[in-house]
């Protein structure tokens, strides 16, 4: 498992991830995570299950500024309390009932979240957000790699998947995302074939 | 028209979505595939000696092959859904073939206990997936939807739709491919779209 370090910032989505009316998912340190876009822009990263039945909350549908489950539809805002039970309709659902909200932070093109974050994501050069490359290999393992032999043009940015995998992400100074990402398929097959 | 039909095998599901995308109903004649066997009897073998599924029989056509039967439906009652004028429609319907071979066997592996290599057809799908990721997200950058370049969705699009929306029942992930995600949601919100188990219809951004 990939130890998230308290207070830091990781990248966990792109803008372009967000469309309306979709649910993105993703993985941060193990911590499944569901992320969506409300009708004001704003996003809303969350813990990938229902607190109702545990379901995945990004196999459910945004409607409006709701995310809906797709187990028994129940409704929840952007704050993360649940609006609506329908198979209760005339219930005022208490209070207690609410999704787990994680911290998120917008910036450089990119959604950041993270354990107690402190302060602003790091700031990054100016450019175009590159197509995120998984890559079957620790963090650690990457950072080093990248350290060793930094890839020409590109501001590289970890985010720890779960176990063994971290997805690259960046920007791209000049805008170049066809040559950056040819240059990342080239190192996921250099790490991965020599793991 | 006559539909000879297998809920859950994929090229099956293709033609009913496309059917269900075109506002057709068919006639439904379903075969108990697993554990019946009905498609290697004598009284189907009559009709498709391949043995295969699905068959339209539509008037004089008896047609057996499932990328056949969209093309044919398109053809006859909207064309917007075949642009045969873009050689990448016969790429993609070449590519859903290949996801037939893996995605969707690893899926028929898993899920009903069919013969072959799970985990070989899995490598093998999740180097198309991979590929099919990338060219979608470069597609969005460029402005496009869908798999062939234009305004509207293909039969290819739903002819590797089958494949990719359940395969995850195949041991696969779709958890770090979002641009083939988005895509799948931009065809389960297509007008008259129908699902198959394992695959989610929309709930409520349709305005059913």
């Amino acid at each position: 498992m990939n130890r998230l370090e308290s207070g830091a910032w990781y990248a966990i989505a792109a803008d372009h991830d967000l469309p309306r009316n979709h649910v993105y998912r993703t993985v941060l340190g193990g911590h499944e995570l569901a992320v969506w876009r409300s009708t004001d822009g704003a996003v809303h990263v969350w813990e990938d299950r229902c607190p109702h039945r545990g379901v995945r909350f990004s196999l459910g549908e945004v409607v409006g500024d709701e995310l809906r489950c797709q187990y028994h539809a129940w409704r929840f805002g952007k704050t993360g309390a649940c609006t609506f039970i329908p198979a209760q309709p005339d219930l005022k659902v208490p209070g207690s009932i609410h999704a787990n909200v994680w911290p998120v932070a917008t910036s450089a093109g990119l959604v950041w979240t993270g354990i107690a974050p402190v302060g602003t994501p790091p700031a990054l050069p100016p450019g175009a957000v590159i197509r995120a490359i998984p890559i079957r290999r620790p963090a650690v393992a990457l950072a080093h790699a990248l350290a060793e032999t930094p890839l020409r043009g590109l501001a590289l940015i970890l985010q720890p998947l779960d176990e063994g995998s971290t997805m690259v992400r960046g920007i791209a100074g000049g805008d170049d995302l066809a040559r950056a990402d040819l240059a990342l398929m080239a190192l996921r097959r250099r790490l991965e074939q020599a793991a | 028209m006559i539909l000879y039909d297998a809920h859950h095998l994929a090229p099956c599901y293709a033609v009913r979505l496309l059917a269900g995308c075109l506002g057709l109903a068919p006639e439904l004649r379903p075969l108990d595939v697993y554990p019946g066997h009905e498609h290697r009897a004598e009284a189907f073998l009559a009709i498709n000696p391949l043995g295969t599924l699905p068959v339209l029989v539509h008037g004089d056509h008896v047609l057996t092959d499932w990328q056949e039967i969209l093309a044919h439906l398109a053809l006859t009652h909207d064309r917007a859904w075949i642009p045969a004028h873009d050689a990448a429609l016969f790429g993609w319907l070449g590519m859903a073939r290949d996801l037939g071979a893996s995605a969707g066997a690893a899926r028929l592996i898993d899920t009903f206990g069919a013969p072959g290599d799970a985990a070989a057809a899995r490598a093998c799908a999740n180097v198309l997936l991979d590929d099919i990721e990338r060219r979608l997200w470069f597609g969005e950058r460029a402005g496009r939807d869908w798999l062939v370049a234009g305004a509207k969705p293909s039969i290819a699009d739903l002819a590797c739709f089958v494949f990719i929306a359940p395969c995850e029942d195949g041991g696969l992930s779709l958890r770090d491919r979002p641009a083939l995600r988005r895509w799948c949601d931009r065809v389960r919100f297509l007008p008259g779209f129908v699902s198959m188990s394992g695959v989610f219809p929309p709930m409520a951004n349709t305005g059913r």
